[in-house]
């Protein structure tokens, strides 16, 4: 047992090292969303939304922002070691279970890193209202835990294939569908206040992560062993 | 094979006698313009169609998976296909007799949603299909796929909770179970129901017939 | 070494829908031997090797690893036994030659092995760039880290494919002695390549036809 957490420690630690080195994934998914933001932010603006439709479009526009950020660039630690042929000397070496985790971790690193940049300056530049802090920061943690763990299966899958970056939106988006919806509607309800709607969110949310993980936890080696 | 022929003409003549019902048989509906109502006895089973192609998309993948039986994959490859095909005829219908009841052609009510979805499904399914060279890991790859959609189309169907009115006319089944269409409808619709199945899994059949072919001649390369 | 590891093969067929690769490829791979996979270009050496490695699957065929007498091992298995040194397999670009060498030592669940990797590197040259990131190395360099990085846990199975290449003369020969010794400990070398040189190592031979 001890020997799996450091396995998947050392995968961690190399894909965080690497990316450390080159930046690469940090500055497609940073980009994406600084400049969507901006974009959103000037031609919205906190003023333009009426003030009845502002919980639910402002949380509306920020989820699709993390959504196609995570798109620019949560597949890269996949598809990164296929390009570069590091994959194969990876299949001898790591046990598959050990790459899901360690690489799962990578992700979800990415995912909050970009979160905490993108949803206070969200907030700010939109004028986003919350009214309960710490039931919004739940949605995006288990929303945003479950969009890792989705993520990474599919990214797993177009590893494999001859991905074209359109592929890996193509097959995430329609699993992602339900999520996407459930996470608004938890977030309008946050912003509102409505401890209620956040609780159904979060069971739906944590349910769908909870059978993403143990689907994962099968056809990963599935995929990864092919 | 004569039961085959048999079934094969069967079939023929139950969907001329369901069409001629649909139309002469069956009365108009009450509070529907006209008789567009007559489309639910089309609209209808290609919906029931396009799930159930799903579900056997599905089990043939996790079949394939299991036992990697090449024609577990042909099998879902051939629904998938039907699928997509009744997918899209059925979000055709539906946007028509929404149009010509409501006046607007889509308007992103749970029922369109989720074949709106399972469309995204389809063609997600093909798209990667398309994409992958090495037959073996294009099956894999594609059941796995398959299985993680699956999972997925419960929440969306049944767990989005249905907050926003629903223009979906509820003639069919209501909350509570009970069947409120006039019985000459219901016989229509059910009739139109077996035999859009029936037309599905003879489609069906003779896609796996030609995919076995198709496989058992590349195999004889060896 | 964890023991000596025999791979019988049978029947081997390897098809792209209508391409086929190659068919009817059989062969022994046994302690202490040297088996050598031949053919032209495009015959399929390296997915050969490939698929000896248990990285991809035959279309038909059998192929079985055996740790000493016991009954074949299972597909996932085989990685624990086996070191390979391919042209499509690369080592992290990004990484230096010890973070390297420490990674696969780590993943493979064997602790951060310091003095170990140092031995190897030493043993292919490279103790004096190993703080260097793989980035900067020469080709040569870059064939000398995946050899080290494939002796590093001590394996029963070496495969190899086209290991020569990019190495200069004092590096082939060096490659050659290496090889031979190995196999002289008992370990099973599986070498595809069309060198003339390289062939010559060999104790058995398979030949794709191409």
């Amino acid at each position: 047992m001890s020997n799996w957490l450091a396995e998947l420690t050392a995968v961690f630690v190399k894909d965080l090292r690497a990316e450390f080195r080159t930046k690469v994934s940090l500055n497609a998914v940073g980009l994406f969303a600084l400049t969507t933001l901006a974009a959103v932010s000037y031609t919205i603006g906190p003023y333009r939304i009426a003030e009845a439709d502002r919980p639910f479009l402002l949380g509306a526009l920020l989820w699709i922002v993390i959504f196609f950020a995570s798109m620019a660039g949560l597949d890269r630690s996949f598809v990164k070691e296929e390009e570069t042929h590091t994959a194969a000397l990876l299949r001898l070496a790591a046990h598959p279970l050990v790459v899901w985790a360690g690489k799962l971790l990578f992700n979800l690193v990415l995912l909050i890193v970009l979160m905490a940049i993108l949803v206070p300056l969200y907030c700010v530049l939109m004028g986003y209202r919350v009214e309960s802090p710490w039931w919004f920061l739940a949605v995006l943690a288990t929303g945003g835990y479950t969009l890792a763990v989705t993520t990474t299966m599919v990214a797993a899958i177009i590893a494999r294939a001859m991905s074209r970056g359109a592929l890996f939106s193509v097959l995430s988006l329609p699993l992602l569908l339900p999520l996407l919806i459930f996470v608004i509607q938890g977030t309008t309800a946050a912003s509102q206040g409505e401890v209620d709607g956040v609780l159904s969110t979060l069971r739906a949310v944590i349910s769908l992560g909870g059978i993403m993980t143990v689907l994962s936890v099968f056809l990963f080696p599935v995929v990864w062993n092919d | 094979m004569r039961l085959n022929d048999a079934l094969k003409w069967g079939l023929l003549v139950w969907m001329a006698v369901v069409i001629w019902a649909a139309f002469q048989w069956a009365p108009s509906a009450v509070g529907f313009q006209g008789e567009s109502a007559r489309i639910v006895f089309f609209h209808v089973p290609t919906a029931w169609v396009a799930t159930l192609a799903f579900l056997v998309s599905c089990v043939a993948s996790i079949l394939y998976l299991w036992r990697r039986d090449p024609m577990n994959d042909v099998r879902a490859a051939s629904s998938a296909a039907l699928g997509l095909l009744f997918a899209l005829l059925a979000t055709v219908t539906g946007s028509i007799f929404a149009r010509i009841m409501w006046g607007s052609y889509w308007n992103w009510d749970p029922r369109e949603t989720s074949i709106t979805f399972l469309l995204l499904i389809y063609a997600a399914y093909f798209a990667l299909r398309a994409a992958v060279a090495d037959p073996e890991r294009r099956a894999t790859l594609a059941a796995v796929y398959a299985i993680l959609a699956f999972v997925t189309v419960p929440f969306l169907v049944f767990v989005v909770p249905r907050i926003w009115w629903s223009l979906h006319p509820d003639t069919i089944i209501n909350k509570q179970g009970t069947i409120k269409m006039d019985s000459r409808m219901f016989q229509v619709l059910m009739g139109s129901l077996i035999g859009f199945t029936g037309l599905f899994v003879w489609l069906y059949t003779i896609e796996c017939r030609i995919e076995r072919i198709r496989q058992r001649r590349q195999q004889e390369l060896l | 070494m964890s023991g000596s590891v025999s791979i019988g093969f049978e029947g081997v067929a390897k098809r792209y829908d209508a391409r086929v690769i190659f068919k009817g490829v059989s062969g022994d791979a046994v302690p202490g031997r040297i088996l050598v996979i031949t053919g032209p270009n495009g015959s399929g050496k390296s997915t050969l090797v490939r698929i000896l490695c248990g990285l991809a699957r035959p279309t038909v065929g059998r192929i079985e690893w055996r740790l000493g007498r016991e009954p074949p091992m299972a597909r996932d298995e085989w990685r624990r036994h086996l070191g390979v040194v391919a042209p499509a397999m690369s080592v992290y670009e990004e990484l230096t030659a010890m973070e390297n060498l420490q990674f696969f030592a780590r993943v493979r669940g064997l602790g951060p092995m310091e003095p170990r990797c140092r031995e190897c590197l030493e043993q292919v040259g490279l103790d004096p760039d190993r703080q260097t990131q793989v980035m900067g190395f020469s080709t040569g360099m870059v064939q000398r880290l995946k050899i080290a990085q494939a002796m590093l846990h001590d394996p029963p199975v070496l495969m190899f494919d086209e290991p020569g290449s990019n190495l200069d003369p004092t590096g082939q020969d060096w490659l050659e002695g290496f090889t031979r010794s190995a196999a002289d400990d008992g370990r099973t070398i599986v070498l595809a390549t069309n060198d003339r040189c390289e062939m010559t190592w060999g104790d058995d031979r398979v030949e794709l036809a191409g």
